[in-house]
């Protein structure tokens, strides 16, 4: 849809004159400004706002900041097959600091980070990806040389705004994940002092961040949380409860094996451990990849990666229930339960039969007893009576 | 003809509801015997409410947590997990008011039924257990010491009964809650995820303890019918009728 640029953006522009520049239409603006609005549920009445808002500004200064992590947050939202007006907004607001995307390297990069920081003090929306490794002193991921937690905690003090996007800076995800070697957190572990907005996902859907970051641009404040910190627009509902297989759920339809014909009929992955009762996700209305598919759509179950610490509670991914570790072999929790269940029934036969065993010899004595008493009275009568 | 004289007028005999009537007639003692009563009515509306709730919530509970069989044709057509997880729900609805019933005649009960006896704490109660725990695993019944209401072995079984579906409540409605997260329910037992670790150990936690509650049914019904059979105790017939008769001259740990 739009190419690469060819009009970088210059000082003083807003984002609207910037984005005719590079072949964007009203039309196509309004749309976008429409779909945000939509996302973010909020009345139609905003709509003009948003767009007045979005329009007029001169290139917010975002700060995004990379950490221990993958890269694949970004990678997630820039690899879109066709980019997007959401993609260019996204591209023109982060341009002061992103080290993935910057044709600048080394200590020159580093000097762009702190006279930014400097200039825009208390101004700047602060994105974080990637979580903070905390065990001997940091020294598991340093930036020009400085630990994580030290960038973190200076670009948070000037920061109007903090997003922590993606599973890691949330809350550490899999370098958090037992047994955390490098004492991984995520930022709100670090930064007690200001609101951190959590958009949890490993990764995000970059709607979400778009919205969020589009929220804060025309509102000047970040969009209502739940108790987790994470935007309720997007967070505030199960995936079970949205989902587009919801229907074979409740009818009782479900794939048994990832072959079977079920699975080709696109039935409920429930029984090969889809975690969407458990996982609060707007995958299946936002959708992924410029809003081809989602995982459940194409047949894989949900691994519920948006949820806290999912690497160590979700597992196992391609079964209901928590396996139990016991004799060194993983068995499920079922087998163990029928397993004393038949136990305790053939227990019960065995103690019911020795019960039966004794209460036949105990009468047995007690006739015995009685029959030798009644001899003995006998024998007493004949010798007195003889 | 003289009219009879009309016997003074009798306060209305007040209604009781099951046992408690047949209990006032009989107990007075009659011969050897006389009849003790245990189990309040509420107790038994408990007990018989949230044995056939179990019931129907164990069925359906491990059709919800690993459905037992597939239906086929248009999904349109079918609503199984649907009624299994309605029927989950009431029967559930069932068993917390069972549960709040319960724990008001905690308080309102006679010392068979209150607090007190939930555990046994004494160092004599303690020696009972172990001496009742013998008796049943060396098959000598008539060395058990002899209680009226629960022995300390069923003490502690019924306590340990009382607290699995504690937790199995508060982590079911944990799960229920999910499907709201701004609701009253969801509110209510958000701290239940994080105590615990997680949505998924939740579900884990509320299998496991259904588990013990099905292992625990057979081992109840048995020793019950047991008690009953050998001892010439009452378990089955007191948690119908409410109470028992004994002998004048049998001696009771708890009378």
């Amino acid at each position: 849809m739009h190419g690469p640029s060819t009009h970088p953006w210059v000082e003083g522009e807003t984002l609207g004159t910037h984005l005719e520049e590079r072949g964007v239409d009203r039309r196509e603006f309004l749309t976008f400004c429409g779909k945000m609005v939509a996302i973010l549920g909020l009345a139609n009445s905003a709509l003009p706002r948003m767009a007045e808002a979005l329009q007029s500004i001169k290139r917010p200064s975002v700060i995004w900041i990379q950490l221990q992590e993958c890269t694949g947050c970004v990678e997630s939202l820039l690899r879109s097959a066709e980019p997007t007006v959401g993609d260019l907004v996204l591209d023109v607001i982060s341009l002061d600091y992103q080290h993935t995307l910057m044709a600048a390297a080394g200590s020159d990069l580093e000097r762009a980070l702190q006279s930014s920081m400097a200039e825009n003090k208390g101004k700047y929306v602060l994105v974080v990806t990637g979580s903070i490794p905390t065990k001997e002193n940091g020294i598991y991921c340093t930036i020009g040389g400085r630990p994580a937690q030290e960038i973190l905690e200076e670009a948070a003090a000037g920061a109007a705004a903090i997003l922590a996007v993606g599973a890691c800076a949330y809350w550490g995800s899999v370098q958090a994940a037992r047994p955390n070697p490098t004492g991984a957190v995520g930022v709100r572990d670090i930064i007690k002092n200001k609101p951190v907005l959590n958009i949890p996902g490993c990764p995000p859907i970059g709607d979400v961040i778009t919205a969020t970051i589009a929220h804060y641009l025309t509102f000047n404040r970040l969009p209502e949380a739940d108790g987790e910190g994470r935007p309720l627009f997007a967070y505030g509902k199960r995936i079970h409860d949205q989902c587009t297989r919801r229907s074979h759920f409740d009818a009782g339809q479900f794939v048994e094996v990832f072959d079977d014909e079920a699975a080709r009929k696109g039935w409920c992955l429930y029984h090969v451990g889809c975690k969407g009762p458990a996982t609060f996700s707007p995958c299946p209305i936002f959708l992924w990849n410029t809003r081809t598919s989602w995982p459940i759509g194409a047949g894989h179950p949900c691994i519920g990666c948006t949820e806290p610490y999912f690497w160590d509670t979700m597992p196992p991914f391609y079964d209901r229930l928590p396996g139990v570790v016991g004799f060194g072999v993983e068995r499920r929790a079922d087998i163990i339960g029928a397993t004393l269940a038949g136990a305790v029934t053939a227990g019960i036969a065995l103690h019911a039969t020795a019960t039966g065993i004794y209460q036949l010899r105990h009468r047995r004595q007690a006739e015995a007893a009685e029959g030798a008493a009644t001899a003995a009275a006998a024998t007493k009568e004949d010798s007195s009576n003889g | 003809m003289t009219a009879t004289p009309q016997p003074a007028h009798e306060p209305k005999k007040w209604r009781r509801p099951l046992g408690i009537q047949l209990r006032s007639q009989l107990s007075a003692p009659t011969g050897d015997y006389r009849w003790v009563y245990l189990w309040g009515w509420p107790l038994r509306v408990v007990h018989w409410a949230s044995a056939a709730a179990i019931v129907v919530l164990v069925v359906t509970g491990l059709y919800i947590g690993r459905p037992y069989f597939i239906i086929s044709g248009e999904a349109s057509n079918h609503f199984v997990m649907g009624w299994m997880r309605f029927v989950h729900f009431v029967c559930a609805g069932v068993l917390v008011a069972a549960a709040i019933l319960r724990f008001y005649w905690f308080l309102m009960g006679n010392r068979y039924e209150r607090f007190g006896a939930l555990f046994p704490v004494s160092r004599k109660r303690r020696y009972d257990l172990w001496r009742t725990l013998r008796a049943y695993a060396l098959i000598r019944p008539d060395e058990a010491p002899k209680y009226l209401g629960h022995n300390p072995l069923q003490q502690v079984a019924v306590t340990g009964v009382y607290v699995a579906l504690l937790v199995i409540i508060c982590t079911g409605f944990a799960m229920y809650g999910q499907a709201t997260p701004d609701g009253l329910i969801a509110r209510a037992f958000a701290w239940v995820a994080p105590l615990l670790g997680g949505m998924q150990v939740v579900r884990f936690v509320h299998h496991v303890l259904t588990w013990c509650i099905i292992i625990f049914i057979p081992l109840h019904i048995y020793l019950a019918i047991r008690h009953e059979l050998l001892d010439h105790g009452a378990t089955v017939s007191s948690i119908i009728s409410g109470g028992r008769f004994v002998s004048v001259r049998e001696h009771f740990e708890d009378a």
